[in-house]
């Protein structure tokens, strides 16, 4: 690690090539500097997993499985792509990932901002239960699966079976939807949600215009059981 | 788990590196399967398989892979989840003398599989379920379907989990099951096309921070030739 007197907010910048990944999750764990500069990820797993602290870690290339996840207050910016599960269970802060995305992005998240710039694969925002995510390009098939909680806006399209068991999570899709998941409807897009989708875009840093994009969510029928199918088991 | 990768190689310069390029790679998924170890390597001479149990670092030093030329190859790390290990449950499964196929993931209905082909007079030599899922194939090749749709015949007669990566003389293909449960990422360049269960085997090649890279999606095939 070698440390980088700014004058301003101290600077740490660690080489995975010659750091280990758990060094570097035991610095951000008990952080003496306030900005972390991580360089040389070559898609290493579980980079900047369980911060609890309002740091700022930007890592300069492809970051492997479970980056960022459960992130506390930390702001996170990951210069390049990111493997499965990128900031799972995140709590609070933000994630920014300016590459693409590989499967469950923000899987099961309470909180927080997770902006993938470029697109993201399978199943992104699965099992969400709070988190807002932000997709500058596609998102791919069985995204926000069983959705619970939190807002999915994704600019690009949506692959099959988009919000399959949806519960109370809100869907924004500007491009096309290749088909919905069972009991994912499209709804209207009334002043309070293009206001907040207004508010989200802003906060991503995305160019589009809210009226640009549809809202989905749940039709609320696989909530109970049907008393009258009872017979059928 | 397991680990898979595989290198087609696109530009004739870079086959003196084959092997140099490949170890890393299969270094690298040492994670997703420590018990053993395989490649099927490709020349001008054929298709040359190496399956071993033990770490992939130790096996390629064994078998000198660093110094193998070629224009294509694939390799395999297995964590045993059904049958033994030793080198005949190893990955690459080879049913014909230019075949090889990788698979991580699980067949729940290979014994159904197995039955039907040996009514067919085919015959398995382990009781691994990826050899059937190899066998299947080469009887469909043998039977004149191309490489693309016999894989694709995997989708309707396999139950199961699979990312599978499988090899001829000429052909390099990838495919995952319905639900994409395996992980799975290419990289291809002007110089070659790259594939692993996880990128950071694929940190090491050359070009690789310009590569175009995919995540294949499911029940599609993805294949190359040369």
């Amino acid at each position: 690690m070698v440390a980088l007197n700014t004058g301003i907010t101290q600077e740490l910048k660690i080489d995975l090539a010659t750091t280990s990944v758990r060094e570097l999750n035991s610095e951000l764990h008990a952080p003496t500097a306030r900005r972390y500069e991580v360089h040389n990820p070559r898609g290493a797993e579980a980079i900047a997993v369980g911060l609890h602290d309002a740091v700022d870690v930007e890592v300069h290339g492809p970051a492997g499985y479970y980056c960022a996840g459960m992130n506390m207050h930390a702001d996170i910016v990951v210069h390049g792509n990111v493997g499965t599960g990128v900031a799972e269970n995140m709590m609070s802060g933000s994630v920014r990932v300016k590459g693409d995305a590989s499967q469950s992005a923000g899987a099961t998240a309470h909180g927080g901002l997770l902006v993938i710039e470029g697109s993201a694969s399978m199943r992104c925002g699965i099992s969400m239960k709070g988190v807002d995510i932000v997709v500058g390009g596609d998102v791919g098939p069985m995204s926000a699966f069983m959705a619970q909680a939190g807002r999915l806006v994704v600019c690009g399209d949506a692959g099959d079976g988009l919000g399959d068991s949806i519960y109370e999570a809100r869907l924004y899709v500007r491009g096309s939807v290749a088909s919905l998941g069972a009991d994912c409807v499209e709804k209207e897009m009334r002043d309070e949600h293009v206001a907040e989708l207004t508010e989200l875009l802003a906060r991503a840093g995305m160019a589009h215009a809210a009226s640009e994009f549809r809202r989905f969510g749940s039709a609320r029928q696989l909530y109970h059981f049907a008393a009258h199918n009872s017979a059928a088991y | 788990m397991c680990g898979i990768v595989g290198l087609h190689l696109k530009n004739p310069a870079l086959q003196p590196e084959l092997g140099r390029l490949l170890v890393p790679m299969i270094e690298a998924m040492t994670s997703r399967g420590p018990d053993s170890a395989g490649l099927a390597l490709y020349d001008d001479e054929g298709m040359h398989v190496v399956k071993d149990v033990g770490l992939p670092r130790d096996i390629c030093a064994a078998h000198d892979i660093a110094s193998r030329s070629g224009y294509q190859a694939v390799g395999h790390t297995r964590m045993a989840t059904e049958s033994a290990i030793t080198p005949e449950h190893a990955h690459p499964f080879t049913p014909a003398p230019d075949l090889a196929l990788v698979h991580n993931g699980s067949f729940s209905n290979h014994a159904s599989v197995r039955r039907n082909l040996a009514f067919d007079g085919i015959t398995c030599t382990t009781d691994n379920d990826s050899e059937v899922a190899a066998r299947f194939i080469g009887r469909e090749i043998a039977n004149g379907a191309d490489l693309e749709d016999a894989m694709r015949m995997v989708l309707k007669e396999f139950d199961g989990f699979f990312t599978l990566l499988v090899t001829t003389a000429t052909q390099f293909a990838v495919l995952r099951d319905s639900f994409a449960c395996k992980p799975a990422v290419i990289a291809e360049t002007a110089d070659y096309v790259a594939m692993a269960s996880e990128y950071h085997a694929l940190a090491e090649l050359p070009g690789i921070g310009n590569a175009r890279i995919v995540e294949p999606e499911p029940e599609r095939v993805y294949a190359w030739s040369r």
